[in-house]
């Protein structure tokens, strides 16, 4: 069979052929041509420059005829969008739906058309972020996982503390130093991690089962203050799964307040910065030392003063009784014998009287019966010889020889006769 | 004069003197004794009271120094 042969009009050197290729897409594609395109990155790679292989999206990387746009953004150009979109917690990773805004370009030593990104929608990128992040909470509220790290019980002295950061950062100074100046004896057994970047959450993820294995209290995930684009893997599925996973609580400071990663929904206890949750550990250990500690010091003192007082006002109040009650006693005792006293003076005061008023009256008696008085009133006592009063005449006979004796002296007499008296 | 027992015991007699005074049951002759007795008791009450405030001294600044650390 014999090739048609067709006679060229016009034969173009490759090069006159690109600069025509060029000048037609440029025409249409150029940069005064600028399209949107929406696609799903398949790789992205970044050095100065970004290089971003765009496909459609859901197609299978295994369809080896999809088509791929090859965009690129030049590193002066790249370098404000990639810190607006770090501003944003957005970083270009392989299954992000972006839509770039550029122009075709022709790279004619590769034979290449390629794609110049100017503008990046980050409003849409957003959005895919956002869904992307709820999507990621349904799917760990459906699993449970929200909760899960939450069940586990914190012990009531969490003094080894396991530490998931970067030494040396704002936020790790800030967290060791709350517990180091707290007072108390917190061991920091610290597994070094990068906090932000693609290699970050690997390292998290890793950190977090080393401490889980080692047998720490608790596990504390801290990162200062940044961008969102910074504490992205904080949202990081893996690491949200990790905390969940851990058999140890895992209590969470990440960034400024207002942040709330998806670390933060799954950890046990989160804290809004790294001096926060420094705090709030040292505030459970001084809660505990207050209560098991100072309290039951502070009740043993007032207690013991207070027995001590007791006894000492026991004991000198027993004195001043037994002194008051001795002398007591003894007044009493003393008014007593006065009383007895007194009472026997006057006793024997009127015993005297009476005495001699009785003495008295027996001597009046007595005077009454005196001799004398008798022998004044010219009665007589005669006697025999022998003494003896002559009481009646039969004590006499006639003749016997008697004295009478009168008032004023006696005389001696003779019995003539002796004469009766009649009854 | 016999020892005198531990605090309560003590106490209890201390309150037993005490009260038989309250109640006018000493004579003159017990009173002495009773007395003698009480002191005795009262003494050795405040030697221990003070031995255990000086012990008791010397343990409150340890136990202070807990409460004071923060």
């Amino acid at each position: 069979m014999d090739d048609e042969v067709i006679e060229p009009d016009e034969v173009l050197e490759v090069g006159a052929f690109y600069q025509l290729l060029t000048a037609q897409l440029e025409s249409a594609f150029g940069r005064r041509h600028a399209h949107w395109v929406r696609g799903e990155i398949a790789k992205v790679y970044e050095k100065g420059h970004v290089y971003v292989d765009l496909v459609d999206a859901g197609s299978a990387s295994s369809d080896a005829k999809r088509p791929v746009l090859n965009a690129h953004c030049w590193a002066t150009q790249w370098a404000p969008l990639k810190k607006k979109l770090a501003a944003d917690g957005v970083t270009l990773s392989p299954g992000l739906i972006v839509n770039f805004y550029g122009y075709v370009d022709v790279y004619a030593p590769q034979g290449k058309i390629g794609f110049t990104i100017t503008q990046i929608d980050v409003q849409g990128l957003l959005g895919d972020v956002a869904r992307r992040r709820a999507e990621l909470v349904a799917r760990l509220t459906a699993e449970g996982l929200l909760e899960a790290n939450k069940q586990i019980a914190v012990p009531a002295v969490p003094l080894r503390v396991g530490l998931v950061a970067s030494p040396g950062t704002e936020g790790y100074n800030d967290f060791t130093g709350q517990l180091l100046h707290s007072g108390y004896g917190f061991q920091i057994i610290l597994v070094k991690s990068a906090v932000q970047g693609d290699a970050a959450p690997a390292q998290i993820l890793a950190a977090l089962e080393t401490l889980d294995q080692h047998g720490v209290d608790i596990i504390c995930v801290v990162r200062g203050g940044g961008s969102k684009g910074d504490l992205a893997c904080f949202d990081d599925e893996r690491v949200a799964r990790a905390i969940a996973a851990s058999s140890t609580p895992v209590f969470t400071g990440i960034g400024h307040t207002g942040d709330e990663s998806i670390a933060d929904l799954v950890a046990h206890t989160r804290a809004i910065t790294p001096t926060k949750l420094g705090e709030e550990i040292a505030a459970i250990v001084e809660s505990w030392h207050a209560r098991h500690v100072r309290l039951p010091a502070q009740r043993l003192l007032d207690a013991t003063a207070e027995v001590l007082d007791e006894a000492t006002v026991y004991a000198a109040e027993r004195r001043r009784t037994m002194i008051f009650a001795v002398r007591d006693r003894l007044r009493a005792e003393q008014r007593h014998l006065a009383s007895t006293r007194s009472g026997l003076l006057v006793h024997s005061r009127h015993l005297l009287t009476s005495s001699a008023q009785m003495l008295a009256s027996h001597r009046a008696l007595l005077s009454a019966y005196d001799p004398k008085r008798r022998l004044a009133q010219g009665w007589s006592v005669v006697t025999n010889r022998k003494g003896e009063v002559v009481k009646s005449i039969d004590d006499v006979a006639a003749g016997d020889a008697v004295s009478v004796l009168v008032s004023d002296g006696s005389f001696e007499s003779t019995v003539n006769a002796k004469t009766g008296v009649a009854p | 004069m016999s020892t005198v027992g531990d605090w309560n015991d003590a106490a209890k007699e201390l309150d037993a003197i005490v009260a038989s005074f309250d109640e006018g049951e000493v004579s003159v002759d017990e009173l002495f004794v009773k007395l003698e007795r009480a002191t005795a008791i009262i003494e050795a009450l405040e030697t221990r009271l003070d031995a255990t405030k000086a012990r008791v001294d010397e343990l409150a600044p340890r136990l202070s120094k807990v409460l004071e650390s923060e």
